[in-house]
């Protein structure tokens, strides 16, 4: 794939930058400890402006991952251990910067994996991609297509785990028979709605309005919450909103005396939102995020690299800044590690294939490449998502479930769905 | 001879430029030489007084368009692009029925608004304008040869000499439109709009007229990023974006013909490369607009004035009917 | 039903006093400075951020955090007027951007002190005024209601009854021949400059325990507040408290039997008819702008 590129823009720097990062790959022997030429990962997400908090606590995180990797002995190649470190790019969720950034990263830096958040920049960073065949990642696999056979959605494959959350909801309180739904209207809510909507269907519990859609710039929720309760649903679900405004929600709806259930893809600082309402008003909050000391997670099957010792030293270092992104991002190094450590090289091209023989060690356990059927490619890996309850004010995983099951028994009503939202990878502008 | 002279010496320079520079650094000047065409196709519209706040949105709108007119009818690229500058222009007609109706403040927050309801719209019809998350995958502008050197407009080398033809040959038009008597009458419109109307000047028509003009070339400003980058989203020209514009043109100064090209260069050159290259990610911002307000409090007359200071009395005379009024 | 219009009525009431505090600190600014205060949001910010120091992280009583807290905004207007806009006087432009330069300082200054994330701000009180079972007014809202009534009278009777006030209302009518007049110009500039950022700290730092405390809550303010100035009419206190409930009540019913993306069309429809049909808003004079 390299030298796709240097046929393509030869000059001396390409050159000199390319074979620098060839010897980044294959390397000279070297014996000392995690002594070789330091392997360089790209991190590629917005670290300013308004979408940053799903960009810089992910940085911390990897810089965590980092310094565990290196002081136990780097990532171990054909040649001998090499040490990692992180190259950050701020691209302001902005196309034009990141597809700078994607260049800065590639030709100059000579990273050899790029992790990006994904979502509007990712368009603009594609044709990189495809001339340089750099193996990129996403968080959101609403970017995958089959135009692109090196970006890869190994972390999360939002939304569609969210259907994990409604079948134990439906299996567990069978009692609960209606719901309603509220999203901001963005890149991260209308899939999440359509997903939410497909599950609901699937577990036979009737939606009593349409989705209530609110701008992303939505600062007083009282309207929304008002208009959520006036129908009496058994269930009220938050779809995938940011913190912001699943907290201020959830404080509404405890101000309007909701009593009933709530559901939500993320529970970030979940703690904050009881001391903003009750234990008893949370109690049974389902959402799809766990602590990462929760003792489930040291459970044989569970990928992440020690994670409550991940959680302890982040929470030690970054004090209520924990949140999903602060763990995703390393999950996938977790993964990249094995598969270059398998390939024997950092090698993009030599680690995609590495990753993709067989089922990937997904940070909760085992799961298959998948995909065709909603992105048009099988580059997202799914396996079991925890199903998280709060009880007694701490994030419990009531269990692991698996999502192909689901979508084996399901998927054509989530394609229905999707198609309702135009978010399959073919209807895409 | 001397001008000639000049004149060829700073287009050599101009195109043996990227070379000197990274890899992202020429990516860098690639969007820089778009927002210059940006930038000034906004002073066309400040020379008849009025500030607008939405130049960024009908610069998406040229993108759109063409974006659309290429992906969905099969146009080619470069008329893709005239086509978006086109319809940016005609929509500048359209909004000029209720938004010349303001003047001054009220136009700044009108066109403001008038930009949010068309951003609206974009994100509300997912067909055809695919939502929040716009068009991706757009046409790239086919690689070409001309003998001696062959266009690959993946590299950015490449679409800087093609996007900078392209934006030369504009300011020339827009040059030519200014010293032309059409171009004296914006500014009579500006500064003495009385007189003028006494004079038998439509204003309504001649402010509707700087208004199309600018708009079109900020159409195909936004139509040579789109077919570069490959995608356009609402968010890529929300306020926050105008709100650079805006001090690039603040910022040089508009008075003189190079004012805002010497904001935009300097301002992008700063935080884009100045600053990150020192490692400031999380106060980038705040160097940035520190750096804004200093150049504003002891440079009130832009950029600029240090070149006038420099500029042999001849030609800053030339601009003093412009300066002093 | 009756239930339903009667709980968003109360939304909307709420809604309608943090917006007028807003907005008539922005008009205040604008008439008597004559600049765009762009970094009004950020205004708003700062005063919610004092209350994140003050009241979560050091644990001060509320009621004293938030009077702190306005202080400490409009005394952030006053760097403004003596740093910016009184060397920008005459440049309208430049005070722009000299605002927003200083809007994007005080988000990196937020982000560094505090962090991307949102901050935690523990309930001030979780009391609930409960007319029925369906509909209640949380007491945390009533005193920001309360403290808008009250706020927003003061500044009335202090511009009608006092001779700063008077001044102040002179000098944004005409600064020239207030200045013959022999009002200072620059002291209703700070008096305006003070008064206009403490009501913009002051409702940040009230509202700061019931919304998302984080660097960017200031943009989504300031353009509620543009709105709502536009329709009212630019340079007129009374245009933006009536804006202020009329964009409130439209937005909030909108939001509840429809939903927040067409509230918003609306509301940007609403302000672009009032220009059009009356280019200077409800309540503006045509001269001023």
């Amino acid at each position: 794939m390299l030298s796709k590129y240097i046929s393509k823009g030869f000059t001396r720097r390409t050159f000199l930058k390319t074979s620098a990062a060839a010897t980044a790959a294959l390397g000279l022997p070297k014996v000392a400890l995690a002594a070789g030429e330091p392997i360089k990962i790209g991190f590629l997400a917005p670290l300013t402006g308004a979408v940053a908090a799903w960009g810089k606590p992910g940085l911390d995180g990897c810089m965590i991952w980092a310094e565990r990797v290196n002081a136990a002995g780097g990532i171990m190649l054909a040649d001998g251990p090499h040490p990692v470190e992180f190259v950050a790019y701020d691209e302001e969720y902005d196309p034009a910067k990141a597809r700078t950034g994607a260049t800065k990263l590639i030709r100059e830096d000579g990273v050899s994996f790029i992790m990006m958040l994904g979502g509007d920049p990712w368009p603009g960073v594609q044709p990189v991609a495809e001339r340089t065949g750099m193996l990129f990642s996403t968080l959101l696999p609403s970017d995958l297509s089959p135009d692109t056979k090196t970006l890869l959605a190994p972390a999360e494959v939002h939304p569609i785990y969210n259907v994990t959350g409604v079948e134990w909801l439906a299996q567990n309180k069978p009692e609960l028979k209606t719901a309603v739904m509220c999203a901001q209207d963005d890149a991260l809510g209308l899939p999440s709605v359509a997903t939410y909507l497909a599950a609901f269907e699937a577990a036979g519990i009737e939606m009593l309005d349409e989705p209530l859609l609110f701008d992303p710039a939505t600062t007083d929720f009282a309207p929304v919450v008002t208009r959520l309760m006036a129908k009496n649903p058994d269930i009220i679900c938050l779809d995938t909103c940011y913190s912001d405004y699943v907290h201020p929600i959830a404080e509404q709806l405890f101000q309007q005396n909701f009593k009933g259930q709530i559901i939500s893809c993320t529970a970030d600082f979940y703690d904050q939102m009881i001391a903003k309402t009750s234990k008893e008003f949370m109690e049974g909050f389902i959402f799809q995020f766990p602590d990462f000391d929760d003792p489930a997670l040291n459970a044989e099957n569970v990928n992440f690299q020690d994670p409550n010792g991940f959680y302890a030293e982040y929470n030690k270092r970054h004090p209520g800044q924990w949140g999903a992104v602060s763990w995703e991002y390393a999950s996938i190094m977790d993964l990249w590690k094995v598969a270059a450590e398998k390939a024997g090289s950092a090698d993009p091209e030599a680690v995609l294939a590495a990753m993709k023989d067989g089922p990937g060690n997904h940070a909760f356990g085992e799961a298959e490449w998948w995909g065709n059927e909603l992105f048009g490619i099988d580059n997202a890996l799914v396996g079991d998502w925890p199903v998280v309850a709060i009880e007694d004010g701490k994030a419990v995983i009531k269990e692991f479930r698996s999502i192909p099951d689901w979508y084996n028994r399901h998927g054509d009503l989530l394609i229905k769905h999707m198609q309702a939202y135009g978010q399959m990878w073919d209807q895409r502008g | 001879m001397l001008k000639p002279m000049m004149f060829l010496l700073g287009a050599a320079a101009l195109i043996a430029l990227p070379h000197g520079l990274s890899f992202s650094q020429q990516e860098i000047l690639v969007f820089m030489v778009i927002n210059i065409l940006l930038v000034m196709s906004y002073r066309l519209l400040t020379l008849t007084g009025e500030w607008s706040l939405g130049h960024v949105v009908i610069m998406g709108v040229g993108a759109y368009a063409s974006a659309l007119m290429t992906k969905n009818l099969g146009v080619p690229v470069p008329l893709g692009m005239i086509l978006g500058g086109v319809a940016a222009a005609l929509l500048a007609v359209l909004l000029s029925f209720p938004l010349f109706r303001m003047k001054g403040f009220y136009f700044l927050i009108g066109s403001f608004a008038a930009g949010e309801i068309i951003r609206l719209i974009w994100k509300r019809f997912r067909e055809p304008f695919g939502g929040v998350r716009g068009i991706s995958g757009i046409d790239p502008m086919p690689d070409f040869s001309i003998g001696f050197y062959s266009f690959d407009f993946f590299e950015p080398v490449s679409y800087y000499y093609f996007a900078g033809a392209i934006v030369a040959f504009c300011l020339w038009v827009l040059w030519r439109i200014e010293k032309s008597p059409v171009g004296l009458t914006f500014h009579a419109v500006h500064w003495q709009d009385k007189l003028a109307q006494a004079s038998g000047v439509n204003l309504r028509a001649y402010r509707t007229l700087a208004f199309a003009i600018a708009s079109g070339f900020a159409g195909i400003a936004g139509a040579l990023q789109a077919h570069y980058v490959g995608t356009v989203n609402p968010n890529s020209f929300d306020i926050e974006v105008m709100v650079f514009v805006l001090t690039w043109a603040i910022v040089g100064g508009t008075t003189t013909f190079y004012g805002p090209i010497l904001g935009c260069v300097l301002l992008t050159v700063i935080n884009e490369i100045v600053l990150r290259g020192m490692g400031f990610e999380q106060a980038r911002p705040l160097f940035y607009g520190a750096i804004m307000i200093l150049s504003i409090l002891f440079l009130p007359n832009g950029l600029e004035s240090i070149v006038q200071k420099f500029i042999p009395r001849k030609s800053a005379a030339k601009s003093d009917r412009k300066a002093e009024a | 039903m009756m239930e339903l219009l009667a709980q968003t009525g109360l939304n909307a009431v709420y809604a309608a006093s943090y917006i007028s505090l807003v907005a008539v600190g922005l008009v205040l600014i604008f008439g008597v400075m004559g600049v765009i205060n762009f970094a009004h949001g950020e205004l708003f910010m700062a005063g919610a951020y004092a209350v994140v120091a003050l009241y979560a992280d050091m644990h001060l009583p509320f009621f004293v955090a938030v009077p702190i807290g306005m202080v400490f905004v409009g005394v952030l207007g006053l760097v403004m007027e003596r740093g910016l806009f009184r060397p920008l006087k005459g440049n309208p432009l430049g005070g722009l951007v000299a605002s927003i330069g200083f809007l994007m300082i005080l988000q990196s200054l937020a982000v560094m002190g505090f962090g991307v994330r949102m901050e935690h701000i523990p309930p001030v009180t979780q009391e609930v005024w409960r007319i029925s079972d369906k509909v209640g007014l949380p007491v945390a809202r009533i005193y920001v209601i309360v403290a808008a009534v009250v706020l927003l009278s003061a500044l009335w009777y202090f511009l009608k009854r006092t001779r700063f006030g008077w001044a102040l209302r002179a000098s944004a009518q005409d600064p020239e021949a207030a200045a013959l007049q022999g009002i200072s110009i620059t002291q209703t500039a700070r008096i305006a400059m003070f008064i206009g950022a403490a009501l913009a700290g002051v409702a940040g730092a009230l509202t700061a325990p019931l919304v998302s405390v984080n660097p960017h809550m200031g943009h989504s303010v300031i353009v509620t507040a543009f709105i709502v100035i536009i329709v009212g009419g630019v340079g007129s206190l009374e245009g933006a408290i009536i804006a202020s409930v009329v964009y409130a009540f439209v937005h909030t019913f909108v939001t509840t039997f429809s939903d927040g993306v067409l509230a918003d069309i609306v509301g940007l429809m609403l302000m672009l008819v009032v220009l059009i049909v009356k280019p200077t808003g409800l309540f503006g004079s045509a001269d001023r702008a």
